[in-house]
Order: structure tokens, then sequence, then C-alpha cells
């Protein structure tokens, strides 16, 4: 399905909830369908920012994972809950409370490295979500332990809740601050081609955990 | 005898790390005070460091239970409960297989105070769904109850204390769930965990003296509760008397209240904190000044019996 497709979906399935969260599934749906078509059979996805479950549920249906029914089910008492739980297709763990998703990516990589498991581990993160403590926590161990198959994302659309990300609370210089912890930064504009291009770029480089900031600018 | 909880620990982490290829040990910058410094030196590929954020770790170790594997996390228990929302949110919520299992509980980090002195925990742990909640009497309990909960699939939190583990058994059989009886008593029960069963030991002795026959229960098991054994043992009794090392709300004395309140009405006498801690040079000058040594104990179960 196009991008403007993928759109509609999402804009129908949301009309009913008063379009829960829809700014941020919005942003989130090029990013969720880049990783989810990236993803090989190893690898797992944590969408860490968890309120963006309608952008992962319509690329889940796009991928024949969800069905239409199930789609339009969302956040119906028996249906798709609102923020996404272990158990949907291809997603290991909850979320709807931020700023944990990092460190669970963390730990699946050092299993699978204790292991000498393959596959990456990507995890796709809120700009409002770098406000959490537990990000930077993270950060700091997947850097200090070298987990260069972690993968990790960030849906830049300069907005959280209650406003614009830069008043509520500065985010900038994002990618220094990254990069100041030990991470690979690349930073692109927020479409699916460029998001694509940028997770195979950032495959080849090893020994440090590696961010994809993409930028909205639409 | 004086035992240390930790050093029980330590050494059975590593005791059981030898069986289990699976257990991984996560810590937060304190593994020479929680022991499993021990662990790290037996076996360093599966010890993960993450530096001072307990938050970080819990929810690593909630990737590591994802993976497979099963994560044992230790730290004070007070700064443990800072990561209470990622323990609710991802590791008793999605019912990862996460082994919480804190020492410094209670008052037994005496010189550290308040800011250290944990007596919150169970009652935090033991509200959310999923989890199991345990709290070893002695150092002998301590492998035991650690074989079983690391066999049992499923997110635990087992409470530690630091040093000071009064000994009650020799080399006990203990079952998670089963709560285990020491003594048959007809007139007073009284329900500890913790350090408290040899403290409950010492009370019934004294109250034997005086003409009182207690029971004593080590309910090692808050969470599920033996509401089986604790029915049987309590019909025959006038009060049901609740020992622990931990707040009198929402831990064992809410547990054994609320089972007794809806099936075996009974008065019940909760021994426990209310207050925090404060630092002290000696462990059981603190638990005389809250009134938890034996001698206090006695005298308050006088007054209601």
């Amino acid at each position: 399905m196009s991008e403007v497709g993928s759109m509609v979906k999402l804009r129908e399935m949301l009309s009913p909830v008063s379009n829960f969260h829809l700014d941020s599934s919005e942003t989130c749906l090029g990013i969720v369908a880049a990783v989810l078509r990236r993803k090989g059979k190893e690898d797992v996805v944590i969408l860490s920012k968890g309120h963006s479950a309608p952008a992962f549920y319509v690329m889940l249906h796009e991928l024949g994972l969800l069905s239409e029914e199930e789609l339009y089910s969302f956040a119906d008492i028996d249906g798709l809950p609102s923020h996404v739980i272990r158990g949907l297709p291809l997603i290991e763990v909850s979320s709807g409370s931020l700023g944990q998703g990092l460190s669970v990516a963390n730990g699946i990589a050092l299993a699978k490295r204790m292991d000498g498991e393959g596959g990456r581990i990507y995890v796709i993160l809120g700009d409002g979500e770098l406000d959490e403590g537990q990000i930077w926590e993270a950060a700091m161990t997947a850097s200090h332990h070298g987990l260069d198959n972690v993968i990790a994302i960030v849906d830049r659309n300069y907005f959280q809740l209650t406003g614009k990300t830069e008043e509520i609370l500065n985010k900038e210089p994002i990618a220094d601050k990254w990069r100041a912890f030990g991470w690979e930064v690349v930073e692109v504009p927020n479409r699916e081609g460029e998001i694509e291009r940028a997770l195979r770029e950032v495959e080849k480089i090893r020994g440090k955990p590696k961010v994809i900031i993409a930028r909205w600018e639409r | 005898m004086i035992e240390s909880f930790r050093e029980a620990f330590g050494r059975a982490l590593v005791e059981l790390g030898e069986e289990m290829g699976n257990l991984v040990v996560l810590d937060a910058d304190v593994k020479s005070s929680t022991k499993t410094i021990y662990f790290e030196r037996a076996f360093p590929e599966r010890f993960i460091q993450v530096g001072i954020s307990e938050q970080d770790m819990v929810s690593t170790a909630a990737g590591l239970a994802i993976a497979g594997k099963i994560p044992v996390v230790s730290a004070f228990a007070a700064f443990l409960m800072r990561a209470w929302e990622q323990i609710r949110n991802t590791v008793a919520r999605d019912n990862l297989n996460v082994k919480l299992v804190p020492t410094h509980s209670g008052f037994s980090d005496h010189m550290d105070g308040s800011s250290h002195q944990c007596l919150e925990d169970v009652a935090l742990m033991r509200v959310l769904p999923n989890m199991t909640v345990v709290v070893p009497a002695d150092a002998p309990s301590v492998k035991p109850l650690l074989r079983e909960i690391l066999e049992l699939e499923g997110p635990v939190y087992m409470r530690l204390g630091r040093d000071h583990a009064l000994r009650v058994y020799e080399d006990p059989e203990l079952e998670l769930g089963r709560a285990s009886v020491l003594r048959e008593g007809d007139d007073v029960l009284i329900v500890a965990n913790g350090v408290m069963v040899a403290m409950a030991l010492k009370v019934a002795d004294e109250l034997k003296r005086r003409g009182i026959d207690a029971g004593v229960i080590d309910m090692h098991t808050v969470k599920p509760l033996d509401e089986r054994t604790l029915l049987g043992m309590a019909r025959g009794v006038g009060t049901v008397i609740t020992m622990e090392e931990h707040s009198v709300y929402g831990g064992l004395g809410g547990a054994v209240a609320e089972v007794l309140s809806e099936k075996l009405p009974k008065k019940v006498l909760r021994i426990g904190t209310s207050e925090f801690g404060r630092s002290s040079r000696d462990y059981f000058a603190l638990l005389e000044r809250y009134g938890l040594t034996h001698e206090r104990i006695v005298r308050k179960i006088e007054g209601v019996v």
C-alpha cells in the first residue's frame, strides 16, 4: 500500500475514537513501515512510543498479520489494545509507559550476544520520550557494552502531548547528545525511503549502537 | 546464631549458577554490598553491570527474560523501589521471568538510616498481579527458596535483609506458597516472616512461661498466601498476631487480615512499623526503638489477649 493509502487507513481506524494519538501515529507510519519491511527473521522490533500503536497496527494489517476486522476493533473492549501489548504479532514487549523500550532492547541484545545469536533490535522512540531519564541510562548501557545490534529510530516530529517539544523541554542538539553518549548518529528526513536507506547504512557500522533521527519536515 | 542474608544469597547464587546456564545476574553498582560479586567472579560472562540505574536495570532484565534468560536483579530494596513502575508495567504486566532479589530490606541497613531502610516493599510488590512475593526467614532458607523461585516461571520478588539473619532452621525443606508450621498452639497464632520468625519463636517461648500457648508459622511466601494453613491454624485460637520487619500496612499483616476478615473473622494484632526508620550503630537497638524486640512484642500481645 502507498504511504497515502496507509494514512487513509489510519484515519479511518481512528475517527471513531476521537483521533486517538493520530498525529504521533502519522509521523510514525514511515518509520514503522521501513523497519517492518527491513526486519529479518531473527530481528526484534520494540515500539517504545507505545501510543503510536495505531501506526503499527496499520502496518501489521498491510503485512497480512492483522485482519481488517481486527484493525477496526481498535480500543474496543475486546479489540486491539490502544497501546501495544506482548503477544500481538511482532510485539515482544508491552509499552505505553515511555522510556523503557531501549533498556528492554539492550537486554535482548545482551542475551543474543551471550547465545551467539544474530539479529538486530530496532527500537522506535518518540522525541518527547527523550525527556525520560531512563532513555539516557539505557543509552549509556548500550554504548558501554558495545551493543551494535541495537538500532534506535527517533520520531523527531517536534510535538509532544501538550505542545511543541522545544517549548515543553528543549531537546536539541539531539544528535550531539547521542554522539556524546557513544552512539553513531544518522539524521534523515522522515520518509520511508530515506529511513530505509539509513537502516541499511547503519547496519555496516560495528562496535557501537546506532540511532537514526527521522525529522518530520512536512 | 546470627548469620548473613546477603552472604547466603551470594553463595547460593553461584551454586545455582553452576546448575542453571540460563541464570544471569544484573547489578547497579552495589555488587559488593549485595554479594552478587561472587557470581561475577564465577561467571563474568553472565554478569551484567548497568551502573547506578535501577530503572534501566529492571527493564534490561525484562529484555533478557524475553530472550529466554533467567535474570536475577539485585539492589538495595529501597532503591529497587524507584523502578516500581518498570516492574509494574513491563515485568508484572507481561508476566516476565524476572527475579527481583534485593538485600538491605527492613531495618537491616541500620547504619545508613531512613533513606536506605525499606519498610514498604512487600506492600508495593504484593499489589501487583502475577507477582510472587517471598520473605525468607533466615540464612539456611535462602538457597532452597532461591531455587524454588528460579524454577518458577514468572516474576518474583524475594526480599532479603543485609546481615543479622537469626537462625531458625538447620537444613530446611521449604516449598514456595506453603507456610512452614514451626509450633502448634491453642491460645494465639503468630504468623511471621523474615527475621521476625526467629523473634516469634522467642515470643512464643516467653508467652509459654506466662501461660499463653502460641502457635508459630513461617509465612515465607506472602503471595500467594497459604490460606489453608493459615485458616487451619487460626481456627482454634482467639487472636492472630502478625510479625514483620515492614509496615503494618499492606504487607504480611495486611494479607493475613484480609483473608481472616473474609473467611474467619478473628481478632488480629499486627506487629510491624508505621514510620520511617533512622540510623543506628546497632541493629537490635533499632528493633527495640520500633517495638520489634521479643520483650516489647510480648507486652503488646499480653495487652490484647
